[in-house]
């Protein structure tokens, strides 16, 4: 009896997190009316044309946005991880003049976070000639702040022995770091993982930075939803089910040895 | 040591650097160079036509940066100094927009951080399948997309026949709320957005932080008889202390940055009574005016930079509360 309240807390979150998002999913088949009758659960029937209108690319070439989306963030969650990850193993593991400093220097990029910096950035790769292309949205956001901090925790819990002993063995730091990557591989995983997400929201940027046909998918989405309401409310619906299906998938796959790196992580 | 250690560091080092300077530091030299510049002087480079159909509220279809515009205005000065800065600190609507995102800020971190501390607990208190199945579940909204979850606030939450009215307002006994329309409601609504977005990743956070707790502790408490109110604070506290502190601060950033669950909520606006202005929304506001407006690139710069002294203020308050809280 002492567990109700326990379980009626979870419940209720559970609930909250997850109702909305089946209605999201069956709402993906329903007609305008029928969605908006929020306490309507069940669409009258089950027509897959919502999803074939995406695929075929009546209103806008939806696939060519997911494609972009997935090739942006993917590229930019790959670079970050790594990227970041050998800046937190030379200030953790090695000791040079003036590491304080760059490390303080470094992270000062999260004072001033790049949705901030658009007006200039975008200047910036118009300059350059870059805007329009993926890579303008793509490399602004390697260089994380985030993550500096994150794999310089990682690496000083990594004992000192093991770079003593590569030392030993004449591997250059270059290659003791190499080695030491299977080692926090579920370190790698989880900034992996959350770097990916939150490239996959961004939407500033992308709306600034890109041309018409580079475009990603949260502004196919607010493309779908523009006020003048001439697409079908489903079909938004069916575009915001899709976006969530490769998130969900690479969550599934990481989440156990995100779990294994953020409870290391808090070991300190 | 020597020219093999400062080779090795160039590779560690020097590929966030370059990417440091390329991508943030130069940008912020512009901004700040852009910030001192009188926005009736238009640079070539800069020079820009604004279309017929504004990008801010409806269509998102983006303007053709490259179109040359013949207008150079010759007798403004270039530089102004601290001009801009000084009338976005007068503008009325940049400070209710400051004050609107530390209220956003801080509601969410102090909603979130509370109630994922709870659920995190309660599940620690589960079989082990279970407890990954449901924060496994509970992290679903923090993986979609903002927009999504402004969609879905809109037609499923909000309105007279929403969710939220159907399910809780009315049945308390209260008038159902118009949460997009009612200046009081519109803030409370984005809150209500950020905590369900975030709640299920901090509250992961958290989950993981307990479970690194090791056992004897709770056995000890058990044995010796320590009440509820000890257990939290003498265990369960300390244990997720460090990352209590890593999602305040993942919060505070991304509350600053917040611009996507606003944007589409309310379309660009601010909303009635620009009460769901957010910082972000207002710069892009000021940068890119729908209609008949002007593009004012320096005032929305100097406007960026401004907000940096503030989370940096923020962040240095967040540290300060762990020392009070969390000594050692």
């Amino acid at each position: 009896m002492r567990r109700v309240p326990s379980f009626l807390l979870l419940g209720v979150a559970v609930l909250v997190c997850l109702y909305p998002f089946a209605w999201m999913f069956l709402s993906s088949f329903k007609t305008n009316k029928e969605i908006y009758q929020p306490t309507l659960f069940f669409p009258s029937d089950y027509e897959w044309d919502s999803y074939a209108v995406l695929w075929s690319g009546e209103y806008l070439p939806f696939l060519d946005y997911f494609l972009h989306s997935i090739l942006v963030s993917g590229g930019q969650a790959l670079l970050a991880t790594f990227v970041t990850a050998a800046a937190g193993f030379a200030f953790s593991k090695m000791s040079f003049r003036g590491s304080g400093w760059l490390f303080g220097v470094a992270i000062l990029i999260i004072l001033v976070p790049k949705q901030a910096l658009a007006v200039p950035l975008f200047e910036w790769m118009a300059w350059l000639g870059w805007q329009g292309n993926l890579w303008s949205l793509a490399l602004p956001g390697v260089a994380s702040g985030l993550g500096v901090i994150f794999f310089t925790q990682v690496f000083r819990k990594v004992p000192d022995e093991l770079i003593d002993l590569a030392k030993v063995e004449g591997l250059s730091p270059v290659r003791t770091f190499v080695a030491l990557l299977p080692l926090i591989a579920p370190a790698l995983m989880t900034f992996c993982f959350l770097h990916f997400i939150l490239s996959w929201q961004e939407h500033l940027l992308p709306l600034l930075l890109l041309d018409d046909e580079n475009l990603t998918l949260p502004i196919a989405l607010a493309k779908l939803r523009d006020s003048s309401h001439r697409i079908p409310e489903a079909v938004g619906m069916a575009a915001a089910t899709l976006s969530l299906i490769p998130v969900v998938f690479l969550f599934g796959l990481c989440f156990r040895k995100m779990k294994t790196a953020l409870v290391e992580l808090s070991l300190s | 040591m020597g020219g093999k250690t400062g080779f090795s560091l160039l590779c560690l080092l020097g590929p966030f650097f370059a990417l440091w300077a390329l991508f943030w530091l130069v940008p912020l030299g512009m901004g700040i160079d852009l910030s001192l510049q009188s926005p009736d002087f238009r640079p070539v480079h800069r020079d820009a036509v604004l279309p017929e159909n504004a990008p801010v509220s409806s269509s998102l279809t983006f303007l053709d940066w490259r179109t040359p515009q013949e207008e150079v205005r010759e007798d403004v000065p270039r530089y102004v100094g601290l001009e801009n800065f000084e009338k976005a600190i007068a503008d009325s609507k940049f400070h209710k927009a400051l004050s609107n995102t530390v209220i956003y800020v801080f509601g969410s971190i102090f909603v979130i951080l509370p109630l994922a501390f709870a659920l995190a607990v309660n599940l620690h208190a589960l079989a082990r399948v279970p407890r990954g199945v449901l924060v496994f579940l509970l992290m679903i909204p923090g993986l979609a997309l903002p927009g999504v979850l402004s969609t879905l606030f809109y037609l499923f939450f909000h309105g007279r026949t929403g969710a939220l009215n159907q399910y809780l307002v009315i049945p308390l006994g209260f008038d159902p709320v118009n949460w997009m329309m009612d200046p009081n409601f519109i803030m409370p609504s984005l809150i209500m957005q950020a905590v369900w977005r975030w709640t299920g990743l901090v509250t992961l956070f958290f989950l993981c932080g307990l479970e690194a707790i090791p056992r004897w502790q709770f056995e000890v408490a058990r044995i010796e008889g320590v009440g509820p109110w000890m257990r939290m604070r003498s265990i369960l506290f300390p244990g997720v202390r460090h990352l209590a502190v890593f999602a305040a601060v993942f919060l505070v950033v991304d509350g600053f940055a917040a611009f996507s669950g606003a944007y589409n909520l309310l379309g660009g606006s601010g909303g009635i009574q620009d009460s769901g202005l957010l910082l972000v929304t207002y710069v892009y506001q000021v940068a890119f005016p729908g209609g008949s407006g002007r593009f004012d690139f320096p005032g929305a710069a100097a406007m960026s930079l401004l907000v940096a002294p503030v989370t940096a203020f923020l962040l240095f308050l967040l540290l300060q509360a762990r020392k009070t809280f969390f000594p050692r």
